[in-house]
């Protein structure tokens, strides 16, 4: 896969990062623009019924990104309780290519974060191919940690990484002499969670 | 779905007519309702119901999207009878005998290649079961040469597939044994190795006689040439020979290696080598069979499937893209000729190392084998045969009873043999334990990590439970055979022990995040302290072990007289001991050195956007801390021992020497067992670089802004090498 560098080469489209504008899943109108992305740039099948899922359900997870009227990246997410913990879920990140390397994604998944913390996530997980280096960096530098190896989990055959960023607690104390689990780290596959994750 | 769209072509047709409507029920055609219902729906609407909700709709497929529907037509034959009748697998291959041979040549090497892949981790319905030769085993009963072949490859996949589900590693093999649909079974399959050495026979007979002709010699049997030219007979038959020979013995090792107790390993390996010469000949034959085809139907030599560079006749792998529905179909790249060839001399070998394992061997020495086992990423095939043969009938190579492999690893007296002793809900826990810990170890190093991590608290808890229990019920329980303190003794000599395999076990499950690239740089720093404190207790845990074990020896031998003191050097210097010890340092030294750089320049600076460096530990080390495995091990511990760490003072510590010096040491110990001598280089190697990279940094100094320092994992696995290099 390429780099994130790439989106500085050639092909690479000219604008400052004050002309992107972000905003909040819209509505229905939004979805063909959602799906047109992810549809492209990501190889794993979805059909309408996985967006509808995710943004119907959690529209305030779900952002684009727009550059002069064009839909240029998009972020889908969801939240709710899994074993005792309350935790979100990036399923997907786009950035078309042109945009690369500015930014962008990483304003887009900072924002969905920044809301699953508001609304009490302990946690926020999701899955990254282990060959996609853009995205495992761009989640690293947001305090992600690799917690385990997921072998052949694509249907390419290609290993993932679930990628977990926890939350401080709120009263320290509790964090540092605790030793019970506020998280299960074992859990079966997800039925959503075959998606991934496209920003390079 | 398409599967279904099919079904209900065929349900207009026959069913009203074949099964019964039921009670006043009668069979309609719904085909108007539905139509005008899907008129009323737009694209991408749904019927709504009370108990299909949102997510519940995310597992439809969309029909005829080609990421999606498995049973799409792609232009492609409907059935394996429409495939046949448009000629895709002819039979015979042609009427040219020579094109015929070197037909089902190129068949043999796809169907190789598509073995390879299969056992690579791809259905065997889109890999083996692409030939249609296969999925119509009866038809090739006229020509015994595919028939032959054909058979021993499908009582092969059946061997593998039985191999692999009765490990029940829980792992990949879901996809790998899946055989829905597939032809898998068929009459007569035991027979195969008869069929095939009658064909080899044949074969045999006919490279004499075309030698015989060759020498002008007259011939001394009557037979018919395999094809029809004579300069290429000789050729022809070697090629085919040993591709057979190879099939015979294959299958003959799968079947040697599932006898029980280990008896059939020897034999094995007579014929692992006979198979690997068999591949050499095979890899060799590649030369004649390119040379007699035509250059423009050669693919790549590097990426082809057969040897010839041809493409093979009768494979379709979209034929049986259905029966991987409803899963979306999956991208497949069949592996090349070489590279079957690679993957299988690597399964040979890999099998030959586990035949060659000692079938009386002590329980750390079999940790120790699967573990270095494990070192050279063995495919599940050659996982599922270790993990049979170790964990046989509830014993070790179906040999020895877990409860004898225990205590002769704990050396337990005698007397402790006693059926009802072995009857003790704690013995009973603690085999269960021993056997579940060496299956996992026998899985792929990705959930094989997983697993330990999980059973870190069943091991944890069974020696808290032992703790508690240990002058209570152990001591009534045997207070009736012996004195109360010998029982004493005992409990404690299996609670050691436990506590042993518990540190062990976390130890790896800390090593095995290295190789799974888990951890970023940022965070080898608590990782190597983490794993230095746990190598610290198994250390301790082997010592009191080790001591134990001196002491009762003692008592046997009488020899009242040896010193405490001699005990004591004894255990210091065990090799394993010792190899411990080298871990220490390293870990100890990288820790310090990492805390050492981030003190004093502030590089491998953690994140801090949404969270600390103490989430980062919490995540890491979770598993751990929820075992209490060590107790008392927190975040503030790990900044409290290493916020002092200066570059200056870990030099003068000399971690990484006294690995070097620890290791030179044990050289004698290990110069028989040269994977423990390359061990011990490696680490040296580790140590050496470190300490000269600790000189430079403390040279150029910290402070230095064109100073760059990187770890890499280019000596060991797990311990890392800090590269300096100066912008």
């Amino acid at each position: 896969m390429e780099k994130r560098e790439d989106g500085g080469g050639a092909e690479a489209a000219v604008f400052s990062p004050a002309e992107i504008e972000y905003v909040n899943y819209g509505g229905e109108h939004h979805l063909p623009l959602i799906m047109g992305l992810v549809d492209d740039e990501l190889s794993e099948p979805y059909s309408i019924f996985t967006y509808r899922y995710f943004v119907y359900l959690w529209p305030n997870l779900s952002f684009l990104a727009f550059h002069k009227g064009k839909c240029v990246g998009t972020v889908v997410c969801k939240m709710g309780e899994h074993r005792n913990t309350f935790r979100g879920y990036i399923a997907m990140l786009v950035v078309i290519k042109p945009y690369r390397g500015r930014g962008i994604a990483t304003e887009l998944v900072t924002r969905s974060i920044q809301v699953m913390m508001e609304s009490g996530c302990d946690e926020v997980t999701l899955e990254a191919e282990v060959t996609n280096k853009g995205a495992l960096a761009l989640y690293g530098r947001l305090g992600f940690i690799r917690s385990k190896r997921l072998f052949r989990y694509y249907l390419n055959g290609v290993d993932a990484f679930r990628l977990k960023l926890l939350f401080p607690r709120p009263d320290p104390l509790l964090s540092i002499n605790s030793n019970e689990s506020h998280n299960h780290s074992d859990h079966p596959q997800d039925v959503y969670s075959e998606l991934h994750h496209n920003v390079q | 779905m398409a599967d279904e769209r099919d079904d209900a072509r065929e349900t207009r047709a026959s069913l009203p007519l074949s099964i019964p409507s039921g009670d006043q029920t009668v069979w309609a055609d719904a085909s108007p309702l539905i139509a005008a219902a899907c008129n009323d729906l737009q694209d991408g609407e749904l019927v709504h119901g009370e108990n299909f909700s949102l997510f519940a709709a995310m597992s439809a497929l969309e029909i005829m999207d080609p990421k999606m529907d498995a049973g799409i037509e792609s232009n492609g034959y409907r059935s394996v009878d429409e495939a046949i009748e448009n000629g895709t697998a002819p039979l015979p291959l042609s009427s040219d005998s020579t094109v015929d041979v070197q037909c089902v040549i190129d068949i043999m090497d796809h169907l190789l290649a598509c073995e390879a892949t299969w056992h690579k981790g791809h259905s065997l319905a889109q890999t083996v079961f692409s030939c249609i030769y296969l999925l119509k085993i009866e038809r090739t009963s006229a020509h015994v040469l595919l028939h032959s072949y054909c058979r021993i490859i499908r009582a092969t996949c059946n061997a593998v597939i039985s191999t692999v589900s009765d490990a029940r590693t829980h792992e990949e093999e879901d996809l790998f044994t899946m055989a829905y649909g597939l032809p898998l079974k068929g009459e007569g399959d035991d027979k195969c190795l008869s069929i095939l050495n009658s064909v080899e026979e044949t074969i045999s007979r006919q490279l004499r006689a075309c030698k015989a002709l060759n020498y002008k010699k007259k011939v001394l049997e009557d037979i018919d040439p395999l094809q029809a030219n004579p300069d290429l007979e000789d050729g022809y038959c070697r090629a085919l020979l040993c591709r057979i020979r190879f099939r015979k013995h294959f299958y003959h090792v799968l079947m040697c290696m599932r006898k029980s107790q280990g008896r059939g390993l020897e034999l094995a390996r007579k014929h692992i080598a006979l198979c690997l010469s068999e591949l050499s000949s095979i890899a060799k034959s590649q030369e004649f069979l390119r040379s007699n085809v035509c250059v423009s139907h050669q693919d790549d030599v590097e990426e082809g499937t057969t040897a010839s560079g041809c493409q093979p006749v009768g494979f379709d792998a979209s034929l049986n893209s259905r029966y991987s529905a409803p899963t979306p179909p999956r991208a497949i790249q069949i592996l090349s000729w070489k590279r079957a060839i690679e993957y299988f001399e690597k399964l040979l070998h890999d099998l030959d190392i586990i035949c060659s394992f000692s079938l009386e061997p002590m329980l750390e020495d079999v940790l120790h084998f699967v573990v270095q086992f494990q070192e050279s990423q063995p495919d599940l095939v050659a996982r599922a045969h270790l993990q049979l043969l170790l964990v046989q009938d509830g014993k070790l190579y179906g040999r020895d009873f877990f409860y004898d492999v225990i205590s002769k690893a704990i050396a337990l007296p005698s007397f402790a043999r006693d059926p009802e002793f072995q009857k003790n809900e704690f013995v009973v826990q603690l085999i269960q334990l021993v056997v579940n810990l060496l299956k996992i170890l026998c899985t792929n190093a990705a959930w094989q990590r997983r697993k330990l991590g999980k059973i870190l608290q069943d091991w944890s808890l069974f020696s808290i439970q032992l703790e508690l229990a240990l002058k209570r019920e152990f001591g009534d329980m045997l207070k009736a055979l012996v004195d109360e303190n010998v029982c004493l003794k005992v409990s404690k000599h299996l609670l050691t022990w436990a506590e042993e395999q518990t540190y062990w076990i976390a130890a790896r499950f800390l090593m095995l995040g290295f190789k799974l690239e888990l951890y970023s740089p940022n965070e080898y720093c608590m990782v190597y302290w983490y794993l230095y404190i746990i190598l610290m207790r198994l250390l301790d845990k082997m010592q009191v072990r080790l001591s134990n074990r001196g002491d009762s020896r003692k008592k046997g031998k009488k020899k009242r007289d040896v010193s405490k003191d001699l005990t004591r050097d004894m255990i210091v210097s065990s090799p394993s001991c010792l190899l411990l010890k080298c871990y220490l340092s390293l870990s100890e030294g990288l820790a310090m050195m990492l805390a050492a750089l981030h003190n004093e320049s502030k590089v491998f600076e953690m994140p801090n956007v949404f969270n600390n460096e103490q989430e980062r530990f919490i995540q890491h080390f979770e598993l751990l801390q929820k075992a209490h495995v060590p107790d008392q091990i927190s975040y503030f511990l790990f900044k409290e021992s290493t916020k002092h760490a200066l570059i200056p003072i870990i030099i003068k510590h000399n971690y990484f020497r006294e690995a070097q010096r620890v290791s030179t040491s044990l050289k004698g110990s290990f110069s028989s067992d040269p994977q423990r001598m390359q061990e011990l280089r490696q680490i040296e190697q580790v140590a050496e670089h470190n300490k000269i990279a600790l000189n430079v940094i403390n040279k150029v100094g910290t402070r230095d802004p064109s100073l760059i320092v990187s770890f890499e994992f280019t000596h060991h696995p797990v311990f890392a090498v800090a590269v300096v290099k100066r912008s």
